[in-house]
């Protein structure tokens, strides 16, 4: 019973979501109808389109896990797009300074050089947060400005490709690309970590005492703290791990999409992957099935873009709908849904 | 002496420049020290602000009026204001997602308006701006004149602003039931304040103060409208909410601060200094983190901040 009143209420989420991005659409003089085909086309009308979905996906997946293991742990880290491109920023680097090396090699170190800079990304908010009291909102947001204004800043300089004039790094070894999974489309080994990393963040959080005692401080604070586990420590923790995950992201959309940092790889990737775990309610598994869904959200309106001319602005507002929707929805239908006799 | 002038002038622009800059961040941040000292912890700052930038551009480049764009901009804030407070008082949702989810919405909103109303152009869509007030007298003393008694009149009501707000928070019985309401609202509403309708008010003044402070960038500052126009100015004026301590003389004091950083910016950019702008660019958010610092252990919330308040519960 209890799943048929979840089943219905996100039917009725469904509905009206449709209902809004029809108003806005027919308000703004496009045409419904082909808005409505070219969405379905673009997400369910080719492999290339549900390769797309799943690329999109995968930095969703990486960054909203991290978003979620801060959630749990009561770490509003709103700070992932920021650690994104600190991960991008890693790998970069090794692809740049470190010497020639086998391909399993390379990738590895990257991969812990991206963590590890995404987390200390996050772990100087997490810090503030769990000694002094700073509110890692506003901190972690600062932090997004800093860290695109860093990329900024060392494509032009340090990362700059010296043969041209655009502000782009090298392209990256060959050593450093995660392979393509299903040519011809641009699917790439990083959506492999994403599910890697979810099967352990799933293990970690669910069934290890550290991720016990993460979900406790998350819990109850108080509760925590008077059976000896340390709120500073799992805080700290969490934010390393969270942006840990969001500097993966960047690693990965340099290693499968774009094999060189620039500017604006992320479109706002960070941003959304808190929608992502909200909705997946911070559990791992939850997480996946939300990125793939507010993917395919995105490569439907990327397809209304391009053929019926409709700004992809609509996704966010439709995302904003989703979110406030499903916060309120036990309260909202509780009504309706007596109404309709359903418990 | 010629240099000395230039000197001076380049001080002189600098301090104006300043205090332009800080209007936005104070308007903002009054709102939401009301807001906050009634318990509402109100993250959608940006999105009210982007929407008071918005819908203020959009009724003064429509009607070519500026009062009709000012009053526009005050209704954009107040609609993404009233999904906040009707969010999280009717359904007790937590206000930071609520916040969260709103700046979305309003990002969401203004670009795909935007675009659907304008199209893919490449001349920019211009509204009429206000022109600075010269103030008789006071204008003519040398230097403090053109800073401080030669701009528009959104500066000299951002000043009014902060003397208005004083007043309401320390000097009227309202005040105090604001106060008492973030502090403890089960104790004020045994006692017979009215919990929810004084936070319903309190959202009224943050999105009309929050949507004017974003239409300052539009009919002041800029005259014309882009996505995501505010870029991160919502989340600034929460930073300096903090700072200020929720005072609103602290508040319009911060705002200056980083309204300095953010002048100082630009002025550096034209310089030619040979250095990448995103070093500039990078400054205002530099100096909002170092501020933040020394705020840490000194800054005493409102003990209810951003607690959903049910009368039912314990």
């Amino acid at each position: 019973m209890k799943y048929t009143k979840e089943l219905v209420s996100t039917l009725i989420i469904i509905i009206v979501t449709f209902l809004i991005a029809a108003v806005l659409i027919i308000v703004a003089k496009y045409d419904p109808g082909m808005a409505l085909q070219s969405f379905f086309y673009g997400i369910f009308g080719s492999l290339h389109g549900f390769a797309e979905i799943m690329v999109r996906a995968t930095p969703l997946i990486l960054a909203g896990l991290g978003v979620s293991v801060a959630f749990s742990t009561g770490f509003f880290n709103i700070g992932a797009e920021g650690q994104l491109y600190m991960g991008a920023i890693a790998i970069t680097c090794v692809g740049v300074f470190l010497p020639p090396m086998p391909a399993m090699l390379h990738i590895a170190i990257a991969i812990i050089a991206g963590f590890l800079l995404g987390g200390i990304w996050a772990v100087i908010p997490g810090f503030l947060k769990a000694k002094y009291g700073v509110s890692e909102i506003i901190t972690t947001i600062m932090f997004n400005y800093i860290a695109i204004n860093i990329v900024g800043i060392l494509v032009r300089t340090v990362l700059k490709n010296t043969e041209s004039a655009l502000p782009y790094s090298p392209v990256m070894p060959k050593s450093l690309s995660f392979s393509l999974l299903l040519y011809p489309t641009r699917l790439h080994g990083g959506f492999i970590l994403a599910i890697v990393s979810a099967v352990l963040i799933y293990i970690i959080m669910k069934k290890t005492t550290i991720g016990y005692e993460l979900r406790v401080i998350g819990f109850n604070k108080r509760a925590g703290t008077c059976s000896g586990i340390s709120v500073y420590k799992n805080i700290v923790l969490a934010s390393l791990i969270s942006g840990g995950l969001a500097g993966l992201a960047g690693v990965s959309e340099i290693a499968g999409v774009h094999h060189r940092l620039l500017e604006g790889i992320s479109p706002g990737y960070g941003y959304i992957a808190i929608i992502v775990a909200l909705m997946g309610r911070n559990h791992p598994l939850g997480v996946i099935i939300s990125a793939i869904g507010l993917s395919a959200l995105q490569v439907g309106a990327n397809s209304m873009q391009r053929q019926a001319g409709i700004p992809t602005s609509i996704t966010s507002v439709l995302m904003g709908v989703i979110v406030l929707l499903a916060l309120s929805k036990n309260i909202m239908f509780s009504g309706l849904l007596k109404k309709m006799r359903i418990k | 002496m010629a240099e000395a002038g230039s000197a001076l002038y380049f001080i002189i622009t600098l301090f104006a420049a300043s205090i332009r800059m800080a209007v936005p961040l104070t308007l903002a941040g009054l709102g939401e020290t009301f807001s906050e000292r009634s318990g509402v912890l109100n993250i959608g700052l940006e999105g009210i602000m982007l929407s008071g930038a918005f819908f203020s551009f959009m009724a003064a480049f429509i009607t070519q009026n500026i009062l009709i764009g000012v009053i526009f901009g005050c209704l954009g804030g107040l609609l993404i204001s009233m999904i906040h407070a009707f969010m999280s008082f009717k359904y007790y949702v937590n206000q930071t997602i609520v916040g969260i989810a709103l700046n979305f919405f309003s990002l969401g909103l203004t670009s795909f308006l935007f675009l659907a109303y304008f199209g893919r152009t490449t001349t920019v869509p211009q509204c009429p701006v206000v022109k600075p007030i010269k103030i008789p007298l006071l204008s003519d003393i040398p230097i403090v004149g053109d800073v401080l008694f030669n701009q528009d009149i959104f500066v000299y009501f951002t000043v009014f602003a902060c003397f208005v707000s004083y007043i309401i928070l320390y000097k009227t019985v309202w005040g105090t039931n604001i106060d008492s309401i973030g502090e403890h609202p089960k104790a004020a509403d045994t006692v017979g304040l009215n919990v929810k309708r004084t936070r319903y008010i309190t959202a009224i003044i943050n999105g009309c103060l929050g949507g004017l402070g974003g239409a300052y960038l539009t009919l002041a500052m800029l005259g014309f409208f882009m996505e995501n126009i505010t870029s991160g100015k919502g989340f600034i004026a929460l930073v300096v909410v903090i700072l200020g301590r929720r005072h609103p003389f602290g508040v319009l004091f911060a705002a200056l601060l980083v309204g300095a950083a953010e002048a100082l910016q630009y002025r550096l950019q034209t310089l030619g200094l040979g250095l990448p702008s995103q070093v500039f660019i990078m400054l205002p958010y530099v100096v909002t983190v170092i501020v933040l610092l020394f705020s840490i252990g000194k800054s005493g919330d409102p003990a209810a901040l951003g607690i959903s308040y049910k009368r039912s519960s314990r």
